[in-house]
């Protein structure tokens, strides 16, 4: 396993501890981004990517030439008015961003079909809030079977590419959760696994001296174990045909309805079509 | 071509209007939602599609109606809204902000202007279209619906004139809504509005203005002389039906406005525009077959069997099928039957 990225605040010091290391600097305005892009750069560190965790709308957010350069991850409450945003699509589409949106209700699924037809990177951020399976499992179908050009929506592109049906898959990753591939870090230097578990102060570190080759680290070995839990509590979703993709991720929100289980099943059948239309990649067959 | 309907209201109430009925009756969903404008706009974009029509109801109605002209614009396609001009003061304003930049080769309007006389607008309407011709006349086309036969022009002259509109008038036939009443031009006046029509031949030339017919004006009744002084002028005249189709807010499609209730389908069920176009002609088969045209020397018309001229509106032939209970074949009994039902 290589050792993660460090997702961490924009702060020289803690940067300055971090040579050797590939980040992911998180910032709170979209202003920053340049200054922080700049200061990693001079640290003579690599930068991975930047994230803006903003509170405004996309059709607020003040978008500039200088922000071209960055790899950004853009993490807004809305998309706004569009017509708003037309006036900043050129601009945005020049910029090497992804746009994540909370995919709670309809409104932000439709914004992310908007922006992808549009050719402008999205992610739908799921298990956030109650989520409106309907309307993800709409968009999830626009973003695989979509015959009109269109850029990718995450995670739905990662799951149909990566899909193996013989084993489980783990796309945390895209929400820079899976912590063989990120780990997080506070303005003290401390660690946690997951943003999440960042902000609920559950750290599994003080330092990250403290945890060394991370692969060999109990928390972080615990935490890629921690499917085989649902099978010895004989949990509901060890015997759900989405199993394979969702390995038990919304097994807190689990409802009467089990939107999650259809909305994973129909993920499932999905892939398949998407693979069918694309015959030209390499994926392993089905029943094979 | 696709018409799209934004939405089925409309702030007018024009006394030919062919459509406000059958709309509100008809549509299930009244505004055009975001993802269905996605999916029309995605499905015309895979088949090589550039130029949408943006009607209602009044488009401009609709909420986000600016929104969707950017996007579609977003798209690359050309855009051109059918609009009666009667703007509220807010959405007017939206589209001084955003689209008065747009080029007039991507945004057109078409404003369906009425005789300020003959079918007068309350001084609030009059005021409204003022100022949106006042903010958008180089965009736009008058149009112009015929519905009496002493209708007048005099006034798009002035209009065409006074706000720099394009010099080019859209001239359209009320048409008949089979199974209902409405005012419409009856088929055997077509050759009193044609002389009409073209009694205004010396303003159009002076003025420098073209006309362009809509569908449903017989070649036949026009004189030689009025077909050659219209195909010197280049005039958009198509003496055929179609093969523009219109696509409701809830993604119903049909032939048009007065066979909104014919064979109604919806976009759902087809994968591409030959379909489409497969789907319309076998309508027109089936009728034509029935019923060649409006008149009874349609009949081995050369223009037609040559494809120049269609016979009419298919709607009009359908008020002649009605009208002449000569129905023989019984989807087309069928069809027309709904429209008998639901009265």
């Amino acid at each position: 396993m290589n050792s993660p990225k460090i997702v961490c605040p924009n702060n020289k010091r803690l940067l300055k501890g971090l040579a050797g290391y590939s980040v992911v600097v998180r910032v709170d305005e979209l202003s920053q981004a340049v200054g922080a892009a700049a200061d990693v750069r001079d640290l003579g560190i690599s930068l991975a990517c930047l994230i803006v965790d903003s509170n405004l709308p996309l059709d607020q957010l003040a978008l500039s030439e200088d922000q071209k350069a960055i790899p950004l991850v853009i993490v807004s409450p809305s998309m706004g008015k569009f017509r708003n945003l037309a006036e900043r699509l050129e601009r945005l589409r020049a910029m090497n961003v992804r746009i994540y949106l909370p995919c709670d209700g309809p409104g932000n699924s439709t914004a992310l079909k908007i922006l992808s037809s549009l050719g402008i990177n999205g992610c739908a951020l799921i298990g956030r809030e109650p989520t409106d399976w309907e309307a993800l499992s709409d968009l999830m179908t626009y973003a695989l079977l979509e015959r009109t050009p269109h850029a990718p929506i995450e995670p739905f592109e990662f799951i149909a590419s990566h899909y193996n049906p013989l084993s489980t898959l783990n796309w945390r990753g895209v929400y820079f959760d899976d912590p063989a591939q990120f780990l997080h870090m506070d303005a003290k230097g401390r660690i946690a696994l997951t943003a999440a578990e960042l902000k609920k102060k559950r750290f599994i570190a003080q330092s990250l001296e403290e945890i060394g080759e991370a692969a060999a680290f109990p928390a972080i070995k615990d935490r890629q174990q921690e499917w085989r839990r649902f099978f010895v509590e004989n949990h509901p979703c060890a015997s759900c045909n989405g199993w394979k993709i969702c390995m038990g991720m919304f097994s807190a929100a689990l409802d009467k309805d089990q939107g999650c289980s259809r909305f994973f099943r129909e993920m499932i059948e999905v892939t398949r079509q998407y693979r069918t239309q694309k015959p030209s990649q390499t994926y392993l067959k089905f029943g094979s | 071509m696709a018409n799209i309907l934004l939405t089925t209201s409309c702030n007018r109430s024009c006394p030919y209007c062919f459509a406000k009925r059958e709309m509100a009756t008809i549509t299930k969903e009244p505004l055009l939602s975001w993802d269905n404008l996605i999916y029309i706009a995605d499905f015309l974009k895979a088949e090589g599609q550039r130029h949408i029509s943006l009607l209602g109801g009044e488009p401009t109605l609709h909420p986000e109606c600016v929104d969707f002209i950017l996007y579609l614009l977003e798209r690359g396609f050309e855009v051109t809204v059918f609009t009666n001009g009667v703007l509220s003061p807010l959405r007017l304003k939206e589209f001084k902000r955003h689209l008065v930049e747009v080029t007039v080769e991507r945004l057109s309007f078409v404003c369906n202007l009425n005789d300020p006389e003959q079918t007068p607008a309350s001084d609030q309407e009059r005021e409204r279209i003022h100022q949106f011709l006042s903010l958008l006349g180089p965009w736009t086309i008058p149009g112009f619906n015929i519905y009496r036969l002493d209708f007048r022009l005099e006034f798009l002259f002035d209009f065409i004139n006074r706000y720099g509109m394009k010099r080019h008038i859209r001239l359209g036939l009320t048409h008949p809504v089979p199974g209902r009443q409405s005012d419409f031009i009856q088929v055997e006046k077509m050759r009193t509005i044609i002389e009409r029509l073209c009694s205004y031949r010396k303003w159009f030339d002076s003025f420098r203005v073209t006309p362009g017919l809509d569908c449903g004006f017989p070649i036949c009744k026009f004189t030689d002389e009025e077909l050659g002084w219209m195909f010197r002028l280049r005039v958009a005249s198509h003496f055929s039906c179609g093969p523009a189709f219109d696509i409701a807010p809830d993604l119903g499609l049909y032939h048009c406005f007065p066979l909104s209730n014919y064979q109604r389908r919806s976009l759902l069920e087809f994968d591409s525009l030959r379909q489409i176009d497969e789907h319309f002609a076998r309508l027109h088969d089936q009728l034509k077959c029935e019923l060649p045209g409006i008149y009874a020397e349609c009949d081995g018309c050369r223009a037609q069997e040559e494809g120049v001229c269609c016979g009419g509106g298919l709607c009009q032939v359908l008020t002649r099928f009605r009208e002449e209970a000569r129905i023989r074949l019984p989807e087309i009994e069928d069809e027309l039957a709904k429209d008998s039902l639901s009265e």
